[in-house]
């Protein structure tokens, strides 16, 4: 069966009308992982059994002529911070290695009401916080493209699965970057949706305010697919609200609407072949006959600043709850003192118990010792961040002055959306960069999101998409643009997308 | 970032520090602070702050029992159980404790 040039548009026919079955599907694609994932890394997990059994539901179903829901026996890869019930949910971390998710994500829900077959889980940065997968506690996921360069992140497991044809479509979340940013690296497309679009119930939180749950897949029409199953209203999440059904404008529509392209995404450092990228696509499209136009956004440039502040606020604040005895035990903490004792004595000689200091307890001492191993150096550091900006003396200083300039940032779009429909601008600065090349210099790895987080400070929807690759040395690598939209106007740039992946 | 105040913030988050990296954290986040300052420059006297990630207000609900999540299930989501009763290590404790060796 070839793979490569199956979509999740094209699928449903090939079902109904016996080119090969759901089932036979399902199987093409676990060998794929089978053959494919040890050298990319991409899933932590792979439900084997039950992606059969639900695919032969979908078969019977067809047998018997019913009506098929929209994503019938479509193979997906969800991000292992997604929780499908009854399955393993670790957000790629120590603290969370033994938890079982003990009900749906309301994305997953809908899923799999609407047919879909998880394939399995896929590896991300601990809890979402990276731009490359490398600070995943189970291993890097690396790019398809070329296996020494990061496959980009948080989203890093869903993009090279779906790249490297383990998957038709995945699912990730994106809190500064991390649906776009690896889908650009490995050359898929991925929406970031309006923030309140899809619910975010059964999503393991890392900034409240920011995350937001999106698809990715190998086409814009399958990404726009994949997002009409996953929006809208859900009691569980009070943020979230119903939305208008993806509807794809006509190319009459499409050439009356106007691109903006921000002067200020055209900075010192971006790299030439990113740029020749986003030139191409704008010539591409004003071919289409759509207009463009020359905007700024002033306040971009304080974007990663303030970005880097609210986000690990939120962090401190959400992961408080993972105390290392709750959702799941780590081996270190046993029942009795007496377990507990020996295990630390064999595991450690250094007892940091501080006798001297008055809120000294067992309790204490657990919540220090668990959340002190089982969470990696990157997670530590932002909650160390995010605790320092909320802190008495500095609250207004970083905190209040960050959520201000997010103001101007987000002020910046809505001027900008008075003269344009839509932003165009780059994903990244560069294409995917060598493993190890930023793990070692934090303040690196978060200037890699400089183009992405604006647009969530702003809470907008955004749809990466890619537009050449180009060849490095031996290896080729994939070049990315993004559509910027109006809040809850997903259609747009859907639309756009839509017609300049046809042409 | 001085260390006494790594320190504390350490105690704050409840985490341990590992002390082979505290140079290297004390560094970068030293190297990620210093960054934050250009934000200073920017004047935002007159810019009220955004408090959350949706302007929408008032989102309310009838006040129903939604067993969405059953309590059995939310219960077998605890790592450790005996008898309907969830297991947790001894945490009341304020001596003895780990360096003993006894129970």
């Amino acid at each position: 069966m070839e793979l490569e040039n199956l979509t999740i548009a094209s699928l449903r026919n090939k079902l109904i009308q016996g080119e090969f079955s759901a089932a036979e599907l399902t199987k093409e694609y676990i060998k794929s992982i089978h053959e494919n994932d040890e050298s990319i890394g991409a899933f932590l997990e792979v439900f084997e059994e039950t992606a059969k059994v639900n695919a032969e539901e979908i078969d019977a179903r067809i047998l018997k002529g019913e009506e098929l829901p929209p994503l019938a026996g479509v193979p997906l890869a969800i991000k292992d911070n997604l929780l499908i019930k009854g399955t393993r949910t670790t957000a790629a971390s120590h603290i969370l290695e033994s938890y079982d998710a003990s009900y749906d994500a309301t994305v997953t829900e809908k899923l799999r009401s609407a047919g879909a077959v998880f394939l399995g889980k896929t590896n991300l940065d601990e809890f979402a916080m990276g731009a490359s997968t490398e600070h995943s506690a189970f291993g890097v996921t690396k790019n398809p493209y070329d296996t020494e360069r990061v496959a980009g992140g948080s989203s890093g497991g869903s993009a090279a699965a779906v790249a490297a044809q383990m998957a038709l479509g995945a699912i990730g979340s994106d809190t500064g970057g991390s649906i776009r940013q690896p889908a650009a690296f490995c050359g898929v497309v991925g929406m970031k949706p309006t923030y309140g679009a899809v619910s975010r119930s059964g999503l393991i939180a890392m900034a409240s305010s920011l995350d937001q749950i999106g698809p990715l897949g190998k086409t814009v029409e399958d990404v726009a697919i994949l997002y009409d199953a996953i929006r809208g209203k859900d009691p569980y999440d009070a943020t979230s609200v119903e939305t208008d059904p993806v509807r794809i404008f006509n190319l009459e529509r499409v050439k009356k609407f106007t691109v903006g392209v921000p002067k200020e995404y055209f900075i010192d450092g971006l790299h030439e072949e990113v740029q020749r990228g986003v030139e191409e696509a704008i010539t591409k499209l004003k071919t289409l006959g759509v207009k463009f136009k020359e905007i700024s956004l002033p306040h971009t440039r304080y974007a990663i600043s303030t970005y880097y502040i609210v986000m690990p606020a939120e962090v401190s604040s959400n992961l408080a709850r993972f105390d290392g005895i709750r959702y799941a035990r780590s081996p270190h903490i046993s029942r009795t003192h007496a377990d507990l004792t020996r295990k630390y004595a064999e595991n450690d000689e250094r007892i940091p118990r501080d006798s001297a200091n008055p809120r000294w307890s067992a309790l204490w001492e657990i919540y220090f010792r668990q959340r002190g191993r089982e969470f990696g150096a990157e997670v530590r550091r932002r909650i160390l961040l995010g605790t320092f900006v909320l802190s008495s003396g500095y609250y207004d200083a970083y905190y209040t002055k960050a959520q201000k300039v997010r103001q101007l940032i987000a002020r910046d779009f809505s001027e900008a959306f008075k003269e344009v429909d839509v932003v165009l601008a780059p994903v990244t600065p560069t294409p995917a960069f060598k493993i190890g090349e930023k793990s070692d210099d934090p303040l690196a790895m978060y200037l890699a999101d400089v183009f992405t987080a604006p647009v969530n400070l702003a809470g907008l929807p955004s749809i990466s998409i890619p537009v050449k690759k180009y060849k490095i040395g031996e290896k080729t690598l994939p070049i990315a643009f993004q559509l910027i939209g109006k809040h809850f106007h997903e259609n747009d740039i859907l639309s756009i997308g839509g017609w300049y992946e046809k042409e | 970032m001085k260390r006494e105040d790594l320190e504390k913030l350490a105690e704050l988050s409840r985490i341990e520090l590992h002390s082979e990296e505290e140079e290297k954290l004390l560094r970068d986040l030293g190297k990620v602070l210093d960054y934050f300052r250009e934000l200073q420059k920017l004047p935002t006297d007159d810019v009220l702050p955004v408090t959350g990630g949706t302007s929408a207000t008032n989102a309310i609900r009838e006040d129903e029992l939604d067993m969405h999540i059953p309590g059995n299930a939310a219960r077998a989501a605890f790592p450790e159980q005996e008898d309907g009763y969830l297991v947790i290590p001894p945490v009341f404790s304020t001596e003895g404790g780990f360096s003993s060796g006894e129970e």
